[in-house]
This record gives structure tokens, C-alpha cells and sequence, in this order.
């Protein structure tokens, strides 16, 4: 395969990201929720996979395969059996409603693209729009944290958040040292396990995943 | 003993627990692997030439005398803990705790020390970062150990407002990495992490990545060390936790965030030879201190109130650190030291007070001192010296930072300093006086423990003494700990 092509095939799964992170944003329901960050985990692994191939740092393809094997199947499935035991077909609740909250996605998205377009203070390696692609899906992981009323959309937003830094690393420096990057990845897998533990927790103290039961504590 | 032998403790130890045995075995394995703890750091610590750094595992993890300063702090406050949560947790009666959960409560401490070890031996900072996200993940099932509505969400907000300021912080180690790997060739990409490595070639680095990266180290594990803003998940969780576990928390897993903060701190005083990150701690340290004294003037929870005061000291610490110099680096370090060990003390007997009155209102408790003269006293004399009163050993620290601030001539930060820690003084005198004395309503006379006792002793002893009288060794380690920080130490 040439570069050329290689490279605008980067640049399209670079639009495609951004589209399923909206997606995110968008989706009435946590289940679809949870299919999008699957494509979004999905989408980063190739793309990883291709920064590694084109720019010859293989150590990248271990993250890649990592990516591909938890985010996009071990995870999501983690998720659906929670929902699924929990029995959450309600649609997502938000404080703010749908349209509004992707008004303010795309902002953010403008916003991360004045402060890092210009690759002046933090220069990608790779494809040069990375940058502010990763900035903004971290703003969007920020976003369904603090809008979202329901526990496991809160650690899904936290989730979206991790893909961005992850991006981060990957454009910035081709990746952190392997070593840092396994735990990364064994920190977010525990993370996980224990906040789907508390989740159910909350579900029997407080009858409802809502966070803004969450009250009893102040001052 | 090596550093990876040290860290193998805890892990033993915390599987061991799991192991399905009655009460009584789950109990002494539980004290027994805290106490093997301790004593090996001692002996560790000791017999290591403190000067000198000692590398492990391919120097991915590093030990040299600040390494060595918090260790010490950690398993000797583990030790205490384990002591006074064998009397506390385990106790028979009513309130007994099912043997499963205790078994779980066990493994989780073990796992939590062994987490905060790592996070201080690890001279990669990557390795760092795991490792403090490690501690939350550890102690976010020993903040909720009797399922209760309010547990629980402290729980969750502590694991959900810690893992959003941590993934910050990992923006902020990228940063570095990034600001290392542009420089350098790519032979060295594993060690590029390494916080000796980036200390050797600071020149190198890029001043305006290093600062911006500061930033957001600040805000992330300034969040774990409960800086203000960033702190709102801290009185939550240590006021809902068990008293051993908040003596924990707030006695070395604060400093441990403390300690991460100021890693990156010695780095950057040497990659840009400014005063930046120090100022920057200075303004946050104050606005901790600035945020903590209302909710401590007025708190209607006395676990809350301990968790505002160590809103507080961490903020003091970090003024301290920030204005650096001989005084303000050992200064903070001290008060790390007696902050952990006053507070610690203040929450075990936060316990007895649970125990014997069966309430955390701070209105609803009067005549302590009436019912047991011991526990009386020993809570009037902490809550005083955590207040900063002399003869005890909080006062010896904050005198030495604010001397430092004071010969820095920022006489402004000085007087802000001083009237906000009067306001504070006040506040605990108020408060500690309002229960101490005064006649108790209900004659509730819970069985005694021995071993609960015994550590409220050995506490008010520790900060006593070390008011008077710090150990020529320890002297040294602190003074070796606090050159490092100040960028002289090689």
C-alpha cells in the first residue's frame, strides 16, 4: 500500500472517531451509549495500529491489540451485563437535553481546535489534527460526566476521557514505555470491575442508579 | 532486604488474609503482617546507606532518603492502624462485623499499604501515576465497609472525583514524556520515564512543556492530596470510613499525594530554575488553608471536622514547600511527619468516641472527660495539638514554615497565615472544650480493649516527645530528604 493512501485512510478514521464520540453524546440509550464507545475503542485501535505501521515503532501494536481485545470486547461486554442484570432499558437522563448538549459538543470541539490546531505548543509526531481530535474527546468525556444522571454513564464518560489521553500519548510521543502501558490498561480493567461493583451497591441502597439521589452528605 | 522483598509483604500477607479461617486467625495475620512491615522498613531504612539512592527492578522503582522518609511514615501509621482496627473492627458484640467482610477489610488494607508503597518507590513515574490510581482503587472498598447509604456515596464520590483528577495528572506525565522524547534520541525510550533520568537532563528539557505539565500534576494529584478546590471528595470520605482506615487516609495517603506533587516539583525548580511550581503551591496551599477554616469554625461533625483540619495541614505543608529554603522544605517535611501522627492519634480516639456514644454529632457528646478521664484527655490534648498549641510537635513544624515565609519577607502571606490559624486554634478549642468537659447525659459504659487503648497511649507519647525532641537519625533523614527536594542533593 502507498502512504498517501494510508495516510487519508488515517484521516478518515480520524473523522469517524469524532463522529462516534458524538454519537456518544447523542444516543438516547445507555446500550447504544455503550456500542459507541465500542466503535470509539475500535477506530483507536486501527488507527494506533496504522501510526505503528507507517511509522515503524512496532512496540505501538501491543496497545493496539491491547485496545482491541478490552475496550472493544472485554469492557463493553462487562458493561451489557450490568445493564442487563440491572435492567436498565429507561433512556439516558441528562440535565441537560440532547440538542443542547451536542450544541456544546461542538464548541468544544472548535475550542480544542484554536488551543492545539495550530501545533504550536504541542507538536503530534503523526497526523497533525490528532491533537486537537484527542483534546476534545477528553472535553466530551468531561461532558457526559458532569451532564449524565445515571452511575454507569458517569464511569462511560470516564472511559471516553481515558481514549483521549490514550490518543494523546499515541500522536504526541508514538505511545508511553510499554511497561507504563500495561498498567494503564490494568488500572482501567479494575477500575472498571470495582466502579460495575459499586454500581450495583448504589442500586440496592439507594433503588435507582441516579447520582443525584446522592445527598445524604454535606457540608 | 530489598525494596522488592519490602513490597512483597504486603501482597503475602493480604492473600493470606483471604484465606477462609476463623476470626481469631484472620486477626492475628492481619496484625502480624503490619507489624513484619514495619519492623523490616525499619531495618531497612537503617541499614541503607541513606545518602545514596538504591535502584531495583531495572530503576523502575528507586529508593533514596525522601523515598525513605515516607516509607517509614507509611508502614509505622499502617502499623498503628492494624494495631487499633484488630480492637476496633474485630471486636464481639452486637456491632461484630461478619468474618467475610472482615477477611475482605484485611486483604483491601494490605493491598492499600501495598499501593502506597509502590507509588513512593517508584522512580518511574509512570509507574507513579498506576500506583496512585492503585491506592484509590484499593481503599475505595475499606472508605465503604458496612454498606450504609452514606458510605457508599462517599465512596463513589471519592472513586469517581480521584479517578477524573488522575487522569488529568496522566495528561500531565504525557507531557513530560513528550517534553523528554522531543529532545532526546530514541535509544533510551524506556528510561525516559525515570524520574533520576529526567533529573540528570533537566537542562534539556523544555521549560514551557515542563510548566504546563506541572499544572495539571497539580490539579491531578493535588485533588488526592486534598488541596483546595479540588478536595470535596475528602471530608465525605474520611468522615464515612472506619476510624482506622480514615487515620490512613488522612495520616499518609494525603502525603502520598504530596509526595508525587513533589517529584514533579524537584523537577521543575531544575528544569526551569524558577519559582514557578513553588508559587503556584504556595497559592494553592493558601487557599486550602483559606477554604478549610469556615467548615472547621462551623462543623457539626467531628470526623468532618478532622477531614477540614487536614485540608489544612496539607495546604500549610504546601506553603512550606513552596517557599522552600532549609526551613520551609524541612518544615513541610516535619509536618507531614507530625501531621500523620497527630491526626492519626485524633481519629483513633474519633473511634472510641463512636463507640462510646454512638454518635459523630458534635453537640450531642459532652463530659468525655467525666466518663473516661484517659479518653478525655487524650482527645482534649490532640485536638490542641493538632490546633497548633505548644508543647506538641505540630507547633514545632508550623513555626519552622511560617519562619520560612517570614524571612522570605512575604509578610502579607505571613499575617493571612497567622489570623487564619487563629481563627482555627479557636475553632478546636471551641469544639474540643464544648465535649470534653460538661456532665455526660447517658452512662453507656462499652467493654474497654486494651489494644485500642494502648495505641491512643503510644500516639500522645510520639507527639509529645517529638515536640522536645526529634532523634538525631530521623534528624538527619529529614534534613538528607529535604535537600533533595530543594534541588541541592546530587
Amino acid at each position: 500500500m502507498d502512504t498517501g493512501f494510508i495516510s487519508s485512510f488515517i484521516h478518515f478514521l480520524g473523522m469517524m472517531l469524532l463522529i462516534t464520540s458524538f454519537g456518544m453524546i447523542a444516543s438516547p440509550q445507555v446500550a447504544s451509549c455503550i456500542r459507541f464507545y465500542a466503535m470509539h475503542s475500535f477506530l483507536l485501535a486501527l488507527i494506533t495500529a496504522l501510526v505503528a505501521y507507517t511509522n515503524h515503532v512496532e512496540h505501538l501494536l501491543i496497545p493496539a491489540f491491547l485496545t482491541l481485545a478490552l475496550k472493544t470486547m472485554v469492557i463493553p461486554q462487562v458493561f451489557f451485563r450490568i445493564i442487563r442484570r440491572l435492567g436498565i432499558r429507561k433512556e439516558v437522563e441528562s440535565y441537560v437535553n440532547i440538542p443542547f448538549s451536542l450544541l456544546l459538543a461542538t464548541l468544544l470541539v472548535f475550542l480544542s481546535f484554536y488551543m492545539t490546531g495550530d501545533g504550536k505548543i504541542l507538536k503530534s509526531v503523526s497526523s497533525r489534527e490528532f491533537m486537537p481530535l484527542a483534546v476534545s474527546t477528553v472535553f466530551f468525556g468531561m461532558l457526559v460526566m458532569t451532564t449524565r444522571k445515571k452511575a454507569i454513564t458517569q464511569v462511560l464518560g470516564l472511559l471516553l476521557m481515558e481514549n483521549g489521553l490514550f490518543l494523546m500519548a499515541v500522536t504526541m510521543t508514538f505511545g508511553m514505555p510499554l511497561l507504563v502501558e500495561i498498567g494503564i490498561f490494568f488500572d482501567v480493567l479494575v477500575g472498571v470491575i470495582i466502579m460495575g461493583v459499586f454500581v450495583f451497591k448504589i442500586r440496592e441502597a439507594f433503588e435507582g442508579i441516579d447520582v443525584d439521589d446522592m445527598t445524604v452528605l454535606k457540608g | 532486604m530489598t525494596i522488592l522483598r519490602l513490597l512483597f509483604i504486603p501482597v503475602f500477607f493480604g492473600l493470606v488474609s483471604l484465606i477462609p479461617a476463623p476470626k481469631q486467625f484472620t486477626r492475628f495475620n492481619f496484625v502480624l503482617g503490619a507489624l513484619i512491615l514495619a519492623a523490616s522498613s525499619w531495618l531497612f531504612v537503617i541499614h541503607a546507606h541513606t545518602k545514596s539512592r538504591i535502584f531495583a527492578f531495572g530503576e523502575n522503582l528507586m529508593m533514596d532518603p525522601l523515598a525513605a522518609l515516607f516509607v517509614l511514615l507509611i508502614t509505622s501509621v499502617g502499623l498503628l492502624s492494624a494495631i487499633y482496627a484488630a480492637g476496633y473492627l474485630f471486636r464481639e458484640g452486637d456491632a461484630a462485623i461478619s468474618p467475610l467482610r472482615l477477611r475482605r477489610y484485611a486483604f483491601f488494607f494490605h493491598l492499600f499499604l501495598f499501593t502506597m508503597l509502590l507509588t513512593v518507590f517508584s522512580n518511574n513515574l509512570g509507574l507513579m501515576w498506576i500506583a496512585i490510581e492503585g491506592t484509590t482503587l484499593a481503599s475505595a472498598f475499606l472508605v465503604n465497609v458496612d454498606d450504609k447509604k452514606s458510605s457508599i456515596e462517599a465512596a463513589w464520590k471519592y472513586l469517581i472525583l480521584c479517578t477524573v483528577g488522575i487522569a488529568l495528572a496522566l495528561f500531565g506525565i504525557i507531557l513530560v514524556y513528550y517534553s523528554a522524547i522531543s529532545k532526546m534520541s530514541g535509544g533510551e525510550r524506556e528510561l525516559l520515564l525515570n524520574w533520576t533520568f529526567l533529573l540528570d537532563k533537566s537542562k534539556s528539557l523544555d521549560p514551557q512543556t515542563i510548566k504546563l505539565a506541572f499544572i495539571f500534576i497539580l490539579v491531578g494529584y493535588g485533588t488526592k492530596a486534598g488541596l483546595a478546590p479540588f478536595h470535596s471528595w475528602l471530608p465525605d470520605a474520611h468522615s464515612q470510613a472506619p476510624s482506622p482506615v480514615s487515620a490512613l487516609l488522612s495520616g499518609v495517603l494525603l502525603s502520598c499525594a504530596t509526595y508525587g506533587i513533589l517529584r514533579f516539583h524537584i523537577l521543575v525548580q531544575a528544569a526551569t530554575g524558577s519559582s514557578f511550581s513553588g508559587s503556584l503551591l504556595v497559592l494553592f496551599g493558601l487557599i486550602s488553608v483559606a477554604v478549610a477554616t469556615p467548615f472547621i469554625l462551623e462543623q457539626s461533625d467531628y470526623k468532618r471536622l478532622l477531614a477540614y483540619s487536614s485540608v489544612e495541614h496539607m495546604g500549610l505543608a504546601a506553603v512550606g514547600f513552596g517557599f522552600g529554603g532549609v526551613w520551609g522544605t524541612y518544615g513541610a517535611l516535619l509536618h507531614i511527619v507530625n501531621h500523620a501522627v497527630t491526626k492519626s492519634l485524633l481519629f483513633y480516639s474519633s473511634g472510641h468516641l463512636l463507640h462510646h456514644f454512638q454518635t459523630k454529632e458534635i453537640k450531642k457528646i459532652e463530659g468525655i472527660f467525666r466518663k473516661n478521664p484517659f479518653l478525655g484527655s487524650v482527645f482534649f490534648f490532640a485536638a490542641l495539638a493538632i490546633a497548633g498549641m505548644p508543647p506538641f510537635s505540630i507547633f514545632v513544624s508550623e513555626f519552622f514554615i511560617l519562619s520560612a515565609v517570614f524571612s522570605a519577607k512575604r509578610f502579607v502571606v505571613c499575617t493571612i497565615l497567622l489570623f487564619l490559624l487563629a481563627l482555627i486554634f479557636a475553632g478546636f478549642l471551641r469544639h474540643a472544650g464544648q465535649m470534653t468537659f460538661g456532665s455526660p447525659k447517658e452512662p453507656h459504659r462499652p467493654e474497654k480493649s486494651f489494644l485500642m487503648d494502648s495505641v491512643l497511649g503510644l500516639g500522645m507519647l510520639l507527639i509529645l516527645v517529638m515536640g522536645f525532641y526529634i532523634p538525631a537519625p530521623f534528624h538527619e533523614l529529614i534534613k538528607e530528604a529535604s535537600l533533595i527536594v530543594q534541588g541541592v542533593a546530587s
